[in-house]
């Protein structure tokens, strides 16, 4: 046999010892084009990927950035004993009190037919309207007082102080009148609108008043739905990647299954909505809409992920540190909770991470067990109706008023910004656990 | 059950005293006697039927080529070869007269008793400290932190790394060169108590100088243990060893003092090994 390796060699050597310089210059020039040629793929490549990321982000920048800014008005309302019944102190038109009061301290006149201050009332928010009685009712002798309130100004009339509706455009095609412009420009050199970041935007709950509408309640409801899936996901979906990589026997049945879960990993996240549907609310008669069912279906579609990166991680754990330990008579389940899974761990958590923030963006499954409704308040409890960010963008979209299109940027940057930080921690956890050893 | 009925370790008995020689085999008596061990990886065959006895107290080298079985037979002595699926044992191995592979002997306390130390140094990446007391904290050996401190201080000590490392204990294990890793590792091994120490080319990862320091450890230790290393230097097996064994194909080819196995062996393949003619 070493013979025939011999003989092989040297026939292969002989003829490339001749000219082996002009041999290898011959196809060095063909080689070098190949090695360029294929750099320069990889770099068009990554130039494509980022110019689309950019526009991507460049979009939504574009049109999200002026939600974070909003005009707010600000005025002395005087709580009118004739105007108010104090044993009815709900029934009173304060939206029409306090527009009067306005118009007067800027000098417009009321017309006979009252059609001026139905005009300027529409510049104004019903929002004054609603904490002047919600003062009065928290103070009843506040009747017959002077009252300082803030509220945001009408979305109409904080479009065109952020310039997005022009005079250019002829007056019948927008939605506020060369007079209600006059007065605004006058509202704004008088001082009772100031422009200012939107913090309503984070503490108000959505609202079918896109000046009032805010995230509130789409982030609790999105927190409460993460925690019910890390809290299931996270400790389903590590056991049982411990015990297929650590414990199980290696037969035809484990195969089986993990070929199962890798498929799940595959599976498009709508048929996970539809077995919560039919699961999760026909059958086991868990509340609708809520953080719960969310969870848990979520959970559910996290979970080939998390089993999928633990056990990556503790195959990647080299052996040696488990015969270490059962050499001094450690026993099975001690070598892996005492050496193996915390050196596991960074990666268990960069993956259990990464899979939670792709849950947190997932609108597909929710829409099918019902999470698609306007929900007004903070959710209560995780078996309470709520919104989630994405779900939320969804239905601002949806929306027909020109404010709500800037208000679903500004929650798509909530959202990714939210992405951010939870990958960032992923990595930080990571570098962080990894040079402890 | 003599397993049983003997303790664990008593952490102060034997350091710096004689043992109980009751608790003790003489060196005349076999520590370890195996019986036509069998071992099948799979479909393969690994081991055809090993005869050997193994005394205590003294150095046994196995030596032979890559791939003669020799490191698969050291791991029947602690059997780590359970923590391979597809390995199967057959055949009798008696440590002090009882069988290891019998149902009740939980490879637990067995590897408590038989320590073993692997090529590579795999200290956990833990501080010095925790690695010495990993096992004696696993087993309940020590009962307070003064305790634990005098296993951990002997158990350095007399794997002669104790000068090099008291004054950063708790200093990462891995950050130690790769000589004073493996005495570490035995140091771990020593400080459960064992009765056996196995060593599997414990110096084939290491320099001649941290090999000289080992070789010069496992003689102070077969003072006090029994010891089976596998090398691939046979000058090495001559230097620390009293009995050799060399292994070829899965079998047993030759055992006697290695005195006369390396001046005078009796098997054709035990010369031709030993004078380099092949492996």
């Amino acid at each position: 046999m070493t013979d025939t390796v011999q003989s092989s060699l040297a026939e292969t050597r002989a003829p490339a010892k001749v000219d082996l310089k002009t041999a290898v210059a011959k196809r060095l020039k063909a080689r070098h084009a190949a090695e360029m040629r294929f750099r320069a793929y990889g770099v068009l490549a990554i130039c494509v990927a980022v110019l689309f990321l950019g526009i991507l982000l460049e979009r939504i920048v574009h049109q999200g950035y002026t939600a974070f800014v909003t005009h707010s008005i600000t005025t002395e309302v005087y709580l009118d004993p004739n105007r108010i019944d104090p044993t009815d102190i709900m029934g009173a038109n304060y939206d029409q009190m306090i527009t009067e009061q306005v118009m007067a301290k800027m000098g417009v006149a009321e017309d006979e037919y009252g059609t001026t201050s139905g005009e300027y009332k529409e510049i104004l928010s019903p929002d004054l309207g609603f904490k002047a009685l919600e003062a009065l009712r928290d103070d009843p002798k506040l009747l017959g007082k002077k009252i300082s309130l803030t509220s945001p100004i009408a979305a109409n009339a904080d479009l065109y102080y952020k310039g997005e509706i022009s005079r250019d455009i002829v007056e019948a095609d927008r939605n506020v009148s060369d007079q209600q412009m006059v007065w605004m420009d006058d509202l704004k050199t008088k001082g009772l609108v100031k422009g200012h970041f939107n913090t309503y935007l984070f503490t108000n709950t959505d609202s079918t008043q896109p000046e009032l509408a805010g995230l509130l309640g789409a982030i609790m409801g999105s927190a409460m739905m993460l925690l019910v899936t890390a809290a299931l996901a996270i400790p389903i979906g590590v056991g049982a990647a411990l015990f297929l990589e650590e414990f199980a026997p290696k037969n035809r049945w484990t195969a089986l299954i993990e070929v199962n879960i890798n498929n799940l990993a595959a599976v498009p996240s709508i048929v996970y909505g539809l077995l919560g549907l039919a699961v999760f609310i026909n059958w086991l008669g868990m509340p609708r809409s809520s953080p719960l069912v969310g969870g848990v279906v979520l959970a559910l579609m996290a979970l080939p992920t998390v089993i999928i990166a633990t056990r990556s991680s503790l195959r990647a754990v080299p052996p040696s540190i488990r015969e270490a330990a059962l050499g001094i008579g450690a026993s099975k389940t001690q070598a892996v909770f005492h050496h193996v899974l915390p050196l596991a761990m960074p990666g268990i958590m960069t993956g259990t991470i990464i899979s939670l923030a792709h849950a947190l963006g997932e609108t597909a499954p929710l829409l099918m067990i019902g999470m698609i409704s306007f929900v007004p308040g903070l959710p209560e409890s995780v078996t309470s109706a709520a919104s989630v960010l994405p779900v939320q963008i969804f239905i601002w979209e949806n929306a027909s008023e020109r404010a709500f299109h800037e208000r679903t940027a500004a929650a798509i940057i909530v959202l990714l910004v939210f992405m951010i930080v939870m990958n960032l921690a992923a990595i930080l956890l990571r570098r962080r656990f990894e040079r402890r050893w | 059950m003599k397993l049983y009925t003997r303790p664990l370790y008593a952490p102060d008995t034997s350091i710096g005293k004689p043992r109980d020689p009751s608790m003790t085999t003489t060196a005349t008596t076999p520590k370890f006697v195996a019986r036509d061990v069998k071992v099948h990886y799979g479909d393969k065959q690994a081991l055809h039927g090993i005869d050997i006895d193994i005394l205590d107290k003294s150095v046994t080298a196995f030596i032979g080529p890559s791939g003669c079985g020799k490191s698969t037979f050291l791991r029947c002595l602690n059997r780590m070869n359970d923590t391979i699926p597809s390995a199967r044992v057959d055949g009798t191995i008696l440590l002090d007269g009882e069988d290891l592979n019998d149902r009740k002997v939980d490879p637990v306390v067995l590897r408590a008793r038989v320590g073993m130390v692997f090529q590579k140094p795999n200290p956990f990446p833990k501080t010095i400290y925790e690695n010495v007391a990993y096992g004696p904290k696993i087993h309940g050996l020590a009962t307070s932190k003064e305790e634990m401190d005098h296993i951990v201080e002997s158990s350095l000590k007399k794997a002669s790394l104790w000068n090099e490392v008291s004054d950063r204990l708790h200093q990462q294990g891995t950050g130690l060169s790769g000589g004073q890793q493996q005495r570490l590792v035995i140091a771990r091994a020593i400080a459960v108590g064992p009765e056996v120490i196995l060593m599997d080319e414990p110096c084939s990862a290491l320099d001649p100088i941290a090999t000289a320091k080992i070789e010069e450890l496992i003689d102070e230790l077969r003072q006090q243990f029994c010891i089976v290393i596998v090398t691939h230097s046979m000058a090495q097996a001559a230097r620390v060893s009293q009995k050799t064994a060399f292994f070829h194909l899965g079998n047993l080819v030759e055992v006697g003092n290695t005195e006369d196995i390396f001046t005078n062996p009796k098997d054709q393949r035990t010369q031709d090994y030993i004078t380099g003619r092949f492996g």
